[in-house]
C-alpha cells in the first residue's frame, strides 16, 4: 500500500514537473512573441509620429491652406488674444 | 576438413584484422592530424562558418523642438550585404551580384569595389546600405544565396530643410557630422550591443543569443520653436530672393534666458536629400562667420561711454562737416547732420558723432568694455565650431583703432555675439550665454533644466538709457522700418562696407546689412539679429535688415500672443463681444 502511494506521489510530482517545464517554455515563447509585437508596435508608433510630423510641416500646411482651401492671413482687427503667455 | 576451414578462417581474420588495423592507424593519424596539428586553423574556420558575432546598433535619440515636435528621428531600415560560401567560384558570385545591379542602383564604381572584395575572399561585403522597403522586397524575391539583410537606423528629418544648419547631419554610420547631431553625438548615439548567431552546417540559424543589450540614445529637447523657426526661414528666404544677397542669417532668442528660439540661414539644404554644397555655404553662418558689424556695434561704444561717464544725454556733437579726420584718414557720415545730441548721434547713426565720444572713452576702458560684451571670445553656445571673431589686443591698436572700433570696424564678430550684446541691453545689463538645448531626456538631471549663468557687465541705468535711445532709433531714426504698430521696438541698424582684398581697401559696392533689436522694449519677449551679406540694390540696414526684423517680429509676437502695448485682454474681449452684439 505504501509502495503504491509512494509511486503515485512520485508520478504526480514528475507529471507536475514536466507540466511546469512545458508551461514555462510555452509562456516563454508567448512572452517572446509579445515582446516582438511590442517592438513592432513601438516602431509603428515611431513611424506614424514621424509621418504625422512630416504631414503637419508648416510649409505644407500653409501651402494647402492658401492654395487649396483659399484661406488668407487674418487682418489685424480680427486678432483676439485669449490669454497672456508673456 | 575442420582444420583446413579453421586455418582459412584464421587467415581471413588475420587479413581482415590487418586491414582493420591499417584503417584504425590511418584514422588515428588523421584524427591526430585534425585534432592536434591542424586544430587551431580548423577551429577558426568552423567558428567563422558557424558563428557570427554582430553588433546591434542602438537607436539614436530623437531631437524635439520646445513644443514637442519631432525635428530628427531614427527609424529602422534594411541594409543588404553579401557573405559568400567558401569555395564558390568567383564567376558565379559575380553573376549573383549582377542580378542586383538594377534593383539596388549599383554604380559601376560600386560594382568594381564589390568584385574586388569577392576576389579577396572577404566574408562580409556591403551591397547597399539603407535601402527603401520596395527594393528590399525585390531583393528578397530573388532569394539569392549569400545575400542577407541587416537592420540599421536611418535619420529622418520630417521638416526637411527646417533648421538644417542647426540640426546638422549624421554620416552613413549614424554618427553626428555637424550641428547638434555632432555636438551631442555622445548623448544621442547610445551604446552598441552585441549578439551571437550560431549556424549549423547548412547555415541554418539554430541559436540566437544577445550578449549585450544595446542602450538607446537619449532624446533632446531644443529651445528652438518650430513655428518661429519657420517664420524666420520663410521671411529670410523672401528677402534673400529679392535682394540677391550672397547669404543671410537670422537668430531669434528669449533675452531673459538666452534660449535661442530660431536660427535661420540662407542658402540652406534639405537634410533628407543633401546636395553637395560649397563648404562656405554649408556652414552655420550664425556662429561660424566673422564680419565687421558697422553701426550695430555703436551700442557697445555708447555703453562704454555711458559707463565711463564720459558722456551725458545733453552733450552735443558737431557733425555739420559730414566727415572727420582721424590719423590722416577721413571717415564720413551717410548724410549731412548739424549739431547732434548724444542720443541723436545713435538715433541717426552718425559716424562723426560716435567717433567724437568714442575717442573720449579712453582706449583701455573701451577695450575692457568690448571684452566684457564677449567680443573676441566664444559665446559658449552649445553648437560645434563656434568662431570667436577677431578683436586685436590693446597692444596692437593703432592711432585709428579707437575711432574705427567705435563705428564697428577693425573688429570681426559673429551674429551670435551681436545677439548676446543686444540681449545684455535687453536684460538691463546682464550678459547671458545663448543655448539651443533645453533638456536631455532620460539623464539623471532630466527634471532640472540646465541653469543659465548671468553676470552684470553694465549698470542698469546704462542699459535703460540705451534702451530708450534704441527705441527712438526705431521710432524716428535709421531703424524706422523696424517699427511695429502697437509695440515698442528697440534696435540698431548697421551698414558695413566689406573689405575687398583685391583692391586692398573697403568696397563701395558690397555691404553687410544688419539689424539688432528687441521687443517689447520695456519687457522684452524676443530679441533678434538679422544679417544680410552683399544685398544688390538697396543695401543699408534700414532698407534691408530692419524691414525683415519687422516682418518676422510681427509674426512671432502674434504667435506668442503678446498683446499690443496699451491693449488689455479684457478690453479686447469686450470689443469682440460688442462687435458680436452689434451684428
Amino acid at each position: 500500500m505504501l509502495f503504491v502511494c509512494c509511486t503515485i506521489i512520485v508520478i504526480f510530482i514528475l507529471t507536475f514537473y514536466i507540466w511546469h517545464q512545458m508551461e514555462s517554455i510555452r509562456i516563454g515563447y508567448e512572452i517572446g512573441k509579445l515582446e516582438e509585437k511590442v517592438l513592432t508596435l513601438r516602431r509603428q508608433v515611431d513611424e506614424l509620429e514621424t509621418e504625422k510630423s512630416d504631414l503637419l510641416s508648416l510649409d505644407r500646411v500653409e501651402k494647402i491652406a492658401k492654395e487649396e482651401l483659399n484661406l488668407v492671413e487674418p487682418k489685424k482687427e480680427q486678432l483676439v488674444y485669449d490669454e497672456f503667455i508673456h | 576438413m575442420n582444420t583446413i576451414y579453421q586455418k582459412r578462417a584464421r587467415i581471413r581474420i588475420i587479413i581482415l584484422g590487418f586491414f582493420f588495423m591499417i584503417w584504425l592507424v590511418g584514422l588515428t593519424i588523421r584524427l591526430i592530424q585534425l585534432q592536434v596539428f591542424e586544430h587551431p586553423r580548423l577551429k577558426t574556420e568552423v567558428l567563422e562558418q558557424n558563428q557570427n558575432k554582430n553588433t546591434i546598433n542602438p537607436k539614436r535619440g530623437t531631437i524635439y523642438d520646445c513644443t514637442g515636435n519631432i525635428l530628427a528621428r531614427s527609424l529602422p531600415i534594411q541594409s543588404v550585404f553579401y557573405s559568400p560560401f567558401k569555395g564558390e567560384p568567383s564567376h558565379l558570385q559575380f553573376e549573383k551580384i549582377h542580378k542586383l545591379k538594377k534593383i539596388l542602383d549599383l554604380s559601376q564604381n560600386e560594382l568594381q569595389n564589390i568584385y574586388k572584395r569577392i576576389e579577396k575572399n572577404s566574408s562580409f561585403i556591403w551591397l547597399k546600405r539603407k535601402i527603401d522597403p520596395a527594393k528590399e522586397e525585390k531583393v528578397k524575391e530573388l532569394s539569392l544565396s549569400g545575400v542577407y539583410f541587416l537592420e540599421e537606423n536611418k535619420r529622418f528629418y520630417p521638416h526637411g530643410k527646417l533648421a538644417a544648419h542647426l540640426l546638422g547631419r549624421v554620416n552613413i554610420d549614424d554618427v553626428g557630422a555637424s550641428g547638434i547631431e555632432y555636438k551631442y553625438n555622445s548623448v544621442l548615439e547610445g551604446k552598441k550591443g552585441e549578439h551571437l548567431i550560431l549556424r549549423d552546417a547548412k547555415k541554418r540559424e539554430y541559436r540566437f543569443e544577445t550578449l549585450k543589450e544595446p542602450e538607446a540614445g537619449k532624446d533632446l529637447i531644443l529651445t528652438i520653436d518650430e513655428t518661429i523657426q519657420y517664420y524666420a526661414e520663410k521671411e529670410l528666404e523672401k528677402v534673400m530672393r529679392e535682394t540677391e544677397a550672397s547669404w543671410g542669417t537670422v537668430i531669434i532668442s528669449q533675452p531673459a534666458t538666452g534660449e535661442i528660439l530660431a536660427m535661420a540661414n540662407y542658402p540652406t539644404c534639405d537634410l533628407n536629400n543633401p546636395l553637395p554644397m560649397p563648404l562656405s555655404l554649408d556652414r552655420n553662418k550664425a556662429i561660424h562667420h566673422n564680419f565687421e558689424p558697422g553701426s550695430t556695434f555703436k551700442i557697445v561704444t555708447a555703453s562704454a561711454a555711458l559707463e565711463a561717464r564720459k558722456v551725458n544725454l545733453t552733450d552735443s556733437f558737431d557733425c555739420s562737416q559730414g566727415s572727420i579726420r582721424v590719423a590722416g584718414k577721413t571717415i564720413r557720415d551717410h548724410e549731412l547732420f548739424g549739431v547732434l545730441s548724444f542720443p541723436e548721434v545713435i538715433i541717426h547713426s552718425s559716424n562723426v558723432g560716435t567717433i567724437q565720444f568714442g575717442q573720449s572713452i579712453g582706449e583701455e576702458i573701451f577695450f575692457e568694455t568690448i571684452k566684457a560684451f564677449g567680443f573676441g571670445e566664444k559665446t559658449g553656445i552649445d553648437l560645434p565650431a563656434e568662431e570667436k571673431g577677431i578683436f586685436r589686443p590693446l597692444d596692437n591698436w593703432t592711432q585709428i583703432s579707437a575711432a574705427s572700433l567705435s563705428i564697428g570696424y577693425e573688429i570681426s564678430v559673429t551674429a551670435i555675439q551681436l545677439l548676446q550684446a543686444i540681449n545684455t541691453i535687453a536684460n538691463k545689463g546682464f550678459i547671458i550665454s545663448p543655448r539651443v538645448v533645453k533638456k536631455i531626456l532620460g539623464s539623471p538631471d532630466e527634471a532640472m533644466e540646465k541653469p543659465y549663468g548671468r553676470r552684470r557687465i553694465i549698470s542698469e541705468r546704462t542699459a535703460l538709457v540705451l534702451t530708450s535711445i534704441l527705441q527712438k532709433a526705431v521710432q524716428r531714426g535709421t531703424g524706422i522700418t523696424a517699427r511695429i504698430e502697437g509695440y515698442k521696438v528697440a534696435g540698431k541698424t548697421g551698414t558695413a562696407q566689406k573689405f575687398d582684398p583685391s583692391i586692398g581697401t573697403y568696397s563701395s559696392t558690397v555691404h553687410t546689412s544688419s539689424f539688432a533689436g528687441f521687443v517689447p522694449a520695456d519687457n522684452p519677449a524676443l530679441s533678434m539679429i538679422v544679417v544680410i551679406d552683399g544685398p544688390k540694390g538697396p543695401y543699408s540696414g534700414g532698407e534691408v535688415a530692419a524691414p525683415l526684423f519687422r516682418e518676422i517680429a510681427s509674426l512671432v509676437l502674434r504667435y506668442l500672443r503678446i498683446p499690443k502695448q496699451g491693449e488689455h485682454l479684457n478690453t479686447i474681449i469686450a470689443e469682440r463681444r460688442l462687435r458680436q452684439v452689434e451684428r
